[in-house]
């Protein structure tokens, strides 16, 4: 029961009564409202299991282990309730504190539920039901003598989904108010800012969005189809920079309509004419756990939302370096002879990747002995050089009795049944397989033992793991995935978890590599399918895209809305997956994708070669140098996790994140933030030599390799012949460390270079996070011997020949020197010479 | 007791290598400098090399990178690009790139390249040194031998090829004569069967009329023709590609993939490695089947006109004889002038420089690697074979690289991609041999060759070069060989 209001209601509104063979099953619907800390208003409608007749046949899903525990103990137990009748309504409304300055009111009937804003004499932010389009269809059991139809079967190009409950869908719409547009609802290759679905001027052959987690084939770069994960949140923005979030956890296919201005003749008629943008969302299964997060800005969205999910993962610092992939490194010889050459060309990198075929037949947690005799011998020489390994594990599993994982699993039972209730026998990699029941906490655990370094034989602590066709993908099945009506742990039907499968996955792997680690190491996996909570698990991409130019433009919404749905951590294969990307192709991407909060080369087996070398010698360099600036920035960039893994802010964020009143930026997908202090524009065309860049705000920007300065609020014509436009913002403080290295755990020692650029008032600040991992322990007190070597002031006129440091009470010297060292530009910039104070130490610097 | 004696003489070991290395460089050498360059830096103020800025000698090597293009910092990591020379005595010197100088890992084999205190670097020069010189004793030990057998094969090639020509020469008139035989006995022959032709002709006429008189019609003859036009279209069609298949690949892209469209005839099974091609470009077995017949049908066709012949016609002996003859020459002239365009076509291939790959043009090289026979025919083609199931490489196209590599390309086509191709690299080895064969790329393969041809005579003066001055070095380093 909730804390504030419960009430009873018709389980649908429709105006006319029910057909005959529905009313006589219509049940009563139990509703809650919940309100918890930091303005989280939260609504569940369910069947009422207890007092129902006739009896529901079964209980309808509801999606476990995403909402954290701690959310469960913010909530607020204030009995601040009142009833009023609102404006000239004939029914009452219940108002329900919701934080300060908002309500949720609840009205009686028609029913509709909205959180209101006192601030702006109460109007709506945000409301579900304004437009009555609420449905519930309950569950039901074939009476004998009905007739077969859609509600019973369906048939679809050759395979046959049963539906033994019926249909069972839910439906009803969202209205976003004082909103520009709407974003979030990934996965898709398209726009940040949703397009409307139906409305005037909608093409009658737009579908709704759709959240199904699918393996899909050369996905294209501009499509509003479905892809690998599902994230049913939603997030608006306003011009007054205005946001609001809405999040209905339920893990069945859904559709999303987006209605566009004029879409309903009612719609132009409020009595408050107040900017606002209607959905209608619509689910398989399930059952009604929505959320609303009130704001007000963008930022708050996000964090409002991490805590209902849980905050991402704090990653070790080699899995935001550079990461070496393909499909696949042949053998040890190759992973040998690919390591080596990025030595011999001084390119750091942390990860070398194995795909499928390193295993034997593709049993995963094996290895082929023929091609890789001494996997441990492997780990172990990159490891020396500070480099760790990953393979690859999928949850198909080959049916093949010699193979003990298989044996164990079928005996236990932990393979997902088909509807006649055997174990799901299904098309994929490996030929025949089965997969795992990974709803099931049980089988979690056990396959999370699967990756001891005892069971996971050749495995060594330097090891860790990818997890890909999560979705899951079954190439013989419908739509390339697991039929619905297939059967999961205690009669859950595929159809109502299906979007979380992934995610079931991919935790168990990650809580496996907890295990393996003592607790101490953070693991790192990769996953190709998410759902709401992947964020505290690790990593995702955006699955099998192609090279060429308009895929590497739409990397960039589709990064920014992962992070602005609470993962930050996501990336698109560098080069793209399918096909070869000319050089000027592969450099630019490369440019870019040293922004990407997930930075990994990656190319499918038909494609030749693509390593950074093999270009010539001038696009070999201009690749150095783009994953040097990211080796650079690492610094800055594990602050910035450490940020999301505190706030769940994104690490790459949209330009109106951070100037959310902008409104030249709503629609500026180009361009993004990396934390808020650096602006980075891609370029996406074939022989650009100049870009031209939207700076926002009123303060100046820095470009990061010479020092030039530019105006806010304005758009400049850039030099971008040999990087893409990357800018710091005046007013902070970015941390780097300029040495090159071969992998980042050798640059752990190294000194720090921090780079102030003061704003008009000569102020800057900035924030740098270290830690021991991955040797954290609790036991002692940690402390850093690093120094600063270099401090760079921007924005601050020459002249100054000395600096004095206190307490230590000693001079350096101040001189012109270059931003970046080996850049195109002499020494232009002020910089403090040698300062070698100690990060951990609390130190002055007056410049005499 | 054996291991405590075992450790002191190593630890004694270094300490002699320290006093060795201390007292020859702490007077000159500045840390990470070539000998070279030592004397760039002798100079009190001292320019960046790029010339964008001046440095005084406290700031040489002093861990801050003060010249972008990292001259002040020879001996340290402060400058990212620059270049760290270690001496490494008793083995070769080698310049690091000076992100590895003071990483933890021991790159230099004399330790040189890790001093701040963090990780021990044992001198392992003079050992690793040991090796190395055996190793390059080895290699110049099968370059001399490779050297000897290289100047024979030439020597031999020159002679073949000497020969070839004679013999191409002799063809070349025996052609000339023979024309004119077969000219002569042309006329003679067309002489003789016009005469026979008149023969026939009016035997013609006088059967005509007994046919007449019979009023026989030639139905039969009809009948029997036509049905032999029936079997030889029976042979055809084979070819024809399988329509839905391509179809699919085409429409699919991008779209919802599911699997099934027009694949609902398919078994479970068949569906799954269907869709699973899509990702892999692997036939399925449908596909295979498609592609072998069409190739093995021209044998049929040929034997058809021989059968053909009527012999109906009385001939006088001469006639017989005289065609015989003609006959005859017309084979002699043909076979002479395929060999003569045999011979033309070979002299014309590029055998190197020295003619020295003459003897690669006849041959072919094969290894066998997993289930794979890899068969590479230089100058013709090479293939990958797998039972009865072939697949072309690549066919010749050229050397590559100057001579150190064959290249074969346009081999059979690859799924979304181009046609497959083999580049041989070669090396030099007593005996020509294909050794290892791989495939970086999807469909383009690498494989090597071992074989004397590649010992050039160059290449072994640079290895007893180099071995030379390791010996040097050794000597200056105070160790004997061993």
């Amino acid at each position: 029961m909730s804390s504030a209001t419960a009430t009873k209601l018709p389980s649908a509104n429709e105006p006319e009564p029910a057909p005959a063979p529905l009313a006589d099953q219509i049940r009563p619907l139990i509703l809650s409202l919940s309100v918890y800390h930091d303005g989280i208003l939260r609504l569940k409608i369910d069947e009422d299991y207890d007092h129902s007749d006739p009896p529901c046949p079964k209980t309808r899903f509801q999606v476990p282990d995403v909402i954290t525990p701690e959310f469960d103990s913010n909530k607020l137990w204030l009995q601040r309730l009142s009833t009023e009748t609102l404006n000239d309504e004939s029914s009452p409304s219940t108002v329900v504190y919701l934080s300060d300055g908002y309500d949720a009111v609840l009205r009686h009937d028609p029913f509709e539920i909205y959180v209101r804003d006192k601030q702006s004499g109460n109007q709506k932010l945000i409301s579900l039901n304004s437009h009555q389009l609420f449905d519930f269809e309950q569950l039901r059991v074939k009476k004998e003598g009905e007739e077969d139809g859609e509600n019973w079967e369906e048939r679809f190009r050759g395979h046959t989904d049963t539906r033994p409950y019926g249909p069972q869908s839910i439906s009803f719409d969202v209205s976003f108010y004082s909103a520009e547009f709407v974003s979030g609802i990934p996965e898709r290759a398209m726009s940040l800012a949703l397009k409307p679905t139906r409305g005037p001027g909608v093409e009658k052959d737009v579908e709704p969005y759709r959240l199904f987690n699918l393996d899909v084939f050369e996905y294209l770069s501009e499509s509003p189809f479905g892809l690998y994960g599902s994230l049913p949140l939603m997030i608006s923005h306003g011009k007054e920079g205005r946001s609001a979030g809405f999040l209905w956890l339920n893990a069945a296919e859904m559709q999303i309509d987006v209605l566009g201005d004029g879409w309903d003749a009612e719609s132009g008629i409020d009595w408050v004419k107040q900017k606002r943008i209607d959905t209608f969302w619509m689910s398989e299964a399930g059952i009604v756990d929505a959320f609303f997060f009130v704001g007000p800005g963008p930022k708050e969205v996000v964090r409002q939302y991490t805590s209902v999910t849980g905050r991402p993962a704090m990653p070790q610092l080699f899995s935001i370096a550079y990461h070496q992939c393909r499909w696949n490194y042949r053998d040890e010889e190759d992973v040998e002879n690919v390591d080596a050459k990025f030595d011999e060309h001084d390119i750091p990198y942390d990860v070398l990747w194995l795909d499928i075929d390193h295993t034997d037949g593709r049993r995963y947690f094996t290895w082929d002995s023929a091609l890789f005799p001494q996997p441990e011998e492997m780990q172990k020489k990159l490891a020396e050089k500070g480099r760790h390994v990953v393979t690859i594990v999928d949850p198909h599993i080959k049916r093949d009795d010699s193979f003990r994982l298989h044996k164990e699993a079928a005996e236990k039972g932990y393979y997902v049944k088909d509807a006649g209730g055997k174990d799901f026998d299904g098309w994929c990699w490996p030929g025949s397989s089965s997969y795992l029941d990974m709803v099931n906490p049980e089988i979690r655990s056990w396959w999370g033992d699967k990756f001891s370094y005892e069971n996971y034989v050749g495995s060594t602590p330097s090891l860790y793991i990818w997890n890909d066709m999560n979705e899951p993908s079954v190439f013989n099945g419908p739509e390339v995935s697991m039929p619905r009506d297939a059967l999961h742990l205690g009669g859950i039907e595929h159809r109502e978890l299906h979007n979380s499968y992934g995610y079931y996955f991919h935790m168990a792997t990650s809580n496996g590599l907890l295990k393996r680690g003592g607790g101490n190491d953070r693991p790192f996996v990769l996953s190709r399918a998410f759902f709401p909570g992947s964020q505290r698990y690790g990593p995702v991409w955006t699955g099998d895209n192609t090279a060429d130019w308009d895929h590497l433009r739409v990397s960039v919404p589709m990064i920014l809305t992962l992070g602005l749905t609470g993962i930050p951590f996501s990336g698109a294969d560098v080069g793209g997956y399918f096909g070869n990307p000319g050089p000027e192709l592969l450099v630019r991407w490369y440019q870019l994708g040293a922004f990407y909060p997930f930075f990994r080369g990656h190319a499918h087996q038909d494609t030749k070669r693509r390593e950074p070398w093999l270009f010539g010698e001038k696009n070999t360099r201009l690749i150095r140098e783009a994953i040097r600036v990211r080796y650079m920035l690492l610094p800055y960039f594990y602050t910035l996790f450490r940020e999301a893994n505190t706030t769940g802010l994104p690490v790459m964020r949209p330009l109106w994140m951070e100037f959310p009143s902008d409104e030249a930026t709503f629609s500026n997908d180009e361009a993004f933030m990396i934390g808020s202090s650096l602006l980075v524009q891609g370029i996406y065309t074939e022989g650009k030599k100049y870009a031209s860049v939207y700076l926002p705000g009123k303060e100046l920007w820095y470009d990061i390799r010479i020092g030039d300065a530019y105006k806010g609020g304005k758009t400049h014509k850039m030099d971008a012949a040999e990087s893409v436009p990357a800018l710091q913002r005046a007013g902070t403080i970015i941390p780097r460390k300029d040495r090159l290295r071969r992998s980042s755990t050798q640059m752990v020692k190294d000194p720090y270079t921090l780079v102030i650029a003061v704003n008009s008032s000569q102020a800057a600040e900035g924030e740098l996070y270290m830690d021991d991992a991955p040797f954290s322990s609790s036991k002692s007190q940690f402390s850093s011997k690093s120094i600063i070597e270099r401090i760079i002031l921007l924005g601050y006129a020459p002249g100054p020949k000395n600096a004095l440091i206190e307490p230590a009470n000693q001079k350096v010297e101040v001189e012109l020197g270059p931003l970046m060292l080996g850049g195109s530009r002499g020494s232009s910039v002020v910089t403090i010479r040698k300062p070698a104070v100690k990060v951990s130490d609390d130190w002055t610097i007056k410049i005499l | 007791m054996e291991v405590n004696v075992l450790f002191l003489l190593f630890s004694l070991l270094i300490t002699i290598f320290s006093l060795i290395s201390s007292t020859k460089s702490s007077s000159i050498s500045i840390l990470g400098v070539t000998p070279q360059d030592e004397n760039y830096y002798q100079t009190e103020t001292i320019k960046c090399r790029n010339g964008s800025k001046k440095f005084n000698r406290a700031q040489l090597n002093d861990d801050f990178c003060d010249c972008p293009d990292g001259t002040d910092e020879p001996g340290t990591s402060a400058c990212p690009h620059g270049k760290f020379y270690c001496v490494n005595v008793g083995h070769l010197p080698v310049s690091l790139h000076s992100s590895k100088v003071n990483d933890g890992i021991c790159d230099c084999c004399d330790g040189s390249d890790e001093y701040d205190g963090e990780v021990k670097c044992p001198n392992a020069c003079w050992e690793a040194g040991k090796v190395t010189r055996h190793k390059l004793k080895k290699k110049i030990d099968i370059y001399k031998e490779g050297v000897t057998i290289r100047k024979r094969e030439v020597e031999r090639a020159k002679q073949a090829i000497a020969k070839d020509k004679e013999e191409l020469l002799k063809l070349k008139n025996n052609e000339k004569s023979l024309k004119g035989l077969v000219k002569k006995l042309k006329a003679h022959k067309e002489q003789i069967e016009k005469v026979e032709e008149k023969e026939r002709l009016v035997k013609e006429k006088e059967e005509m009329m007994k046919m007449a008189v019979d009023g026989k019609s030639d139905d039969e003859q009809k009948e029997s023709s036509s049905s032999t036009t029936l079997d030889s279209e029976s042979n055809g069609p084979s070819d024809e590609p399988s329509v839905d298949q391509k179809d699919e690949y085409e429409n699919t892209e991008g779209m919802p993939t599911d699997g099934s469209e027009s694949t609902e005839g398919l078994l479970r099974e068949e569906l799954g490695r269907h869709v699973a091609s899509r990702w892999t470009g692997e036939k399925t077995e449908h596909q295979v089947e498609e592609v072998s017949p069409n190739k093995y049908n021209h044998g049929d066709n040929n034997e058809i006109p021989e059968s053909t012949g009527d012999k109906d016609h009385e001939n006088s002996d001469d006639a017989n004889h005289v065609r015989k003859d003609y006959e005859d020459s017309t084979t002699r002239l043909s076979d002479i002038q395929e060999r003569i365009a045999s011979l033309t076509e070979k002299l014309k291939q590029d055998f190197g420089m020295e003619k020295e790959f003459y003897f690669f043009y006849d041959q072919c090289f094969e290894t066998k690697q997993d289930k794979y026979v890899y068969k590479v025919c230089p100058y013709k083609d090479a293939s990958q074979e797998e039972g009865y199931r072939k697949t072309r490489l690549g066919q010749w196209e050229k050397f590559e690289n100057s001579y150190g590599s064959m290249l074969f390309s346009n081999g059979d086509g690859c799924w979304n991609g181009p046609g497959r191709s083999l580049k041989v690299k070669l090396r030099c080895g007593l005996k020509t041999e294909l050794t290892d064969v791989n495939e970086p790329s999807r469909c383009e393969y690498v494989a090597l060759m071992s074989t004397p041809i590649h010992c050039l005579e160059g290449k072994l003066e640079e290895l007893e070069r180099k071995l030379e001055s390791m010996r040097s070095e050794q000597l200056q380093g105070g160790h004997d060989e061993l």
